[in-house]
């Protein structure tokens, strides 16, 4: 980590109330339960866990979409936790959002055009022949070009590869310092992935934007982020630089993980993989202690019992379980 | 390994839209022994799915043409009457993993009667039997008995797709074809679902066709590997040829764009997008998008040449002479 913390999120977490009805007593869902972790600044980070794992929550509560249930959130040493009016405003437009359909992401109605002048609007910035020459940089720098073909066509024109790169160019317009893409490329069809994939990192190396980068598919991650996060049942579990994390993996979740994915190999067919049985936990009623004792080959007694703690195994490389405990 | 299992020659499938003839199968030819899986590669829209309809024979209405002989254990399956076809290949012979199987299952049923069903209606046994059958092979795919008395929404996501494979080998066949079949599923749950595949073949001698776009996927089962591109194969090669050295220039762009865990390697991609099948490009229908096009890969349909046993490659480039 180069530089001061762009963004520090301190033992967040976010629960929701699932209803049962009208008069049984709502359930608490532990969606994110005590988040710890900094983000420097122009660094991009992949969030990796399975779905119902807890990242897409952990996404929308650091931006402020969703009311953070405890913990905090500083952002450019401020605090935003619990921002409002014109100063929410003020880390919306510090901030983008690129989501996993594009379809269901953009208004059917407006024009690319409008689409993307749209935040400008909000925000108030420049006149209007500022924004048409804004809007239309924006286009290029996604490479939607020529950009008059683009422009004025409505989203349905366009297929899900075009579409995602309005998204990104939406998210971008602002020239915001922190964007989360949620799952950005996994609508998409395989040979476009990599495609979009390697323009938001260009675009985010080269305008110096910090990242999270949400996603399910730990085999991409290496390619487009410095550091991984590993998220099970709404802990992150393990915290290290990619390279480390894909080639040495501490975690018993992320060791499962890892084994479970296959690269192309003949060799594959002859053998059985090594991973858990079972699902992740419900986090209506997570286990007690660690939330993967129930499927970890190593578990012990006090994982059974005890929340493990984070562990700074080595300079940068965090992870969260008793194994590494001292003592 | 041993005989031929199925064996298909010159399959086509047609479909008529208001657009025009979409030709989502076009003159497929390829053999499956015993015990061996054929992966189906490709992405998204290159006939992959209408290939499996084609061989269970789930149509759709509009079907233009279908045709060509799908020869099972000798038999020319082709020619039977959808009646006869449904009583005695369908699910008895050759079954099917559906795409987004976790989805098939009928919310309203108890899983273990729809894992039965196929013994009723296919093989008409009576209903107390083939429901202690259900049991028995819900067992066999790692899911307590027990479960065969709840409704879907009572299974996680992995159990789902454990009883829709239950549900495709009840029938005892020799084919099963897997679309997808992890789609939608967890890393660890897909390996999990893997390993039970493969545990199920060795032990039964099963052939599968497994369709994935996922190449790396394809891996953990394929003995042979077909890539179709806009409803033809363009390359049918032996795993251990295909994953070291793809030939086809769609299969090495395909094999470069696939993102490696462990390997350093520099991530490509396939600029452009696969053709419409209502009207493919003339020539080699790869053409477009090929960095080696030649002329006649613009006029001419390519060869299926031989490069070596058992590997075949749709392609100018190794032709004679060409």
């Amino acid at each position: 980590m180069a530089g001061e913390a762009l963004l520090r999120v301190e033992n967040l977490s976010k629960w929701f109330e699932v209803r049962r009805g009208l008069l049984a007593p709502p359930l608490t869902l532990r969606a994110v339960d005590g988040v710890n972790f900094e983000l420097a600044r122009g660094e991009a980070v992949s969030l990796v866990g399975e779905s119902g794992s807890g990242k897409t929550t952990l996404g929308k509560t650091v931006l402020r979409l969703y009311e953070p249930t405890s913990g905090r959130i500083v952002f450019k040493g401020k605090d935003v936790t619990k921002l409002d009016g014109k100063e929410l405003l003020w880390y919306r437009r510090e901030t983008g959002l690129v989501q996993q359909d594009p379809y269901g992401a953009m208004p059917s109605f407006m024009t690319v055009y409008r689409i993307l002048e749209e935040p400008l609007i909000i925000h108030k910035v420049g006149t209007r022949e500022e924004r048409r020459e804004m809007v239309f940089k924006a286009l290029e720098e996604v490479r939607l070009t020529p950009v008059e073909d683009f422009a004025f066509k409505y989203p349905h024109m366009l297929s899900g590869g075009q579409l995602q790169r309005v998204a990104i160019a939406r998210a971008l317009i602002l020239r915001p310092s922190f964007v989360v893409a949620d799952e950005p490329v996994s609508m998409l069809d395989a040979s476009v992935r990599v495609e979009i994939l390697t323009l938001m990192r260009e675009l985010q190396e080269k305008l110096g934007i910090s990242f999270i980068y949400i996603t399910h598919d730990l085999s991409t991650t290496r390619y487009f982020s410095e550091r991984i996060f590993i998220m099970y049942a709404g802990h992150i579990v393990e915290k290290a630089p990619s390279k480390e994390l894909v080639r040495e993996p501490l975690h018993p979740y992320s060791q499962a993980l890892i084994n479970a994915i296959p690269d192309p190999d003949p060799e594959n067919r002859k053998r059985l993989r090594n991973v858990p049985p079972g699902e992740p936990p419900s986090l209506i009623n997570p286990p007690p202690g660690c939330r993967f004792h129930p499927r970890c080959p190593y578990a012990m007694d006090v994982c059974r019992r005890q929340e493990p703690p984070e562990v700074e195994v080595k300079s940068g490389h965090v992870v969260k379980c008793w194994l590494y405990a001292k003592g | 390994m041993g005989d031929v299992a199925l064996s298909v020659r010159g399959l086509r499938l047609y479909y008529g839209t208001r657009k025009g003839v979409v030709r989502a199968v076009d003159n497929v030819s390829f053999d499956l022994r015993r015990g061996e899986t054929l992966a189906v590669v490709g992405e998204s829209g290159c006939g992959k799915s209408s290939l499996a309809r084609a061989i269970i024979r789930l149509l759709p209405r509009n079907v233009h043409t279908y045709e060509g002989q799908i020869i099972l254990d000798g038999q020319d399956v082709m020619k039977l009457s959808d009646e006869e076809f449904r009583r005695s290949v369908q699910w008895t012979r050759i079954s099917m993993v559906f795409q987004g199987a976790q989805n098939s299952l009928n919310p309203v049923l108890k899983v273990g009667f729809q894992i039965a069903e196929p013994l009723m209606i296919h093989k008409g046994m009576p209903k107390e039997e083939a429901l202690a059958e259900a049991r028995k092979y819900l067992r066999m795919v790692g899911v307590h008995e027990s479960f065969a008395d709840r409704y879907p929404f009572e299974l996680s996501g992995g159990m789902k797709q454990r009883a829709v494979i239950a549900m495709a080998l009840i029938a005892r066949p020799q084919v099963v074809i897997l679309d997808e079949p992890t789609s939608a599923l967890d890393v660890i749950t897909q390996a999990n679902i893997m390993n039970l595949l493969k545990t199920i073949r060795s032990e039964w001698g099963l052939s599968y066709i497994f369709i994935t776009h996922d190449i790396a996927l394809s891996s953990e089962l394929a003995d042979k590997v077909a890539v179709m591109y806009a409803g033809q194969i363009v390359e049918l090669a032996g795993a251990d040829e295909f994953y070291t050295n793809p030939q086809h220039p769609y299969a090495q762009k395909l094999m470069a764009s696939v993102p490696s865990l462990r390997a350093d390697k520099k991530l490509e991609f396939i600029p452009g997008a696969p053709p419409s099948l209502i009207n493919p490009p003339p020539g080699c229908r790869f053409h477009p998008r090929c960095p080696y096009a030649m002329d006649v890969c613009r006029r001419q349909e390519p060869p299926e040449v031989e490069v070596k046993s058992g590997h075949v490659v749709k392609c100018w480039l190794y032709a004679k002479g060409g």
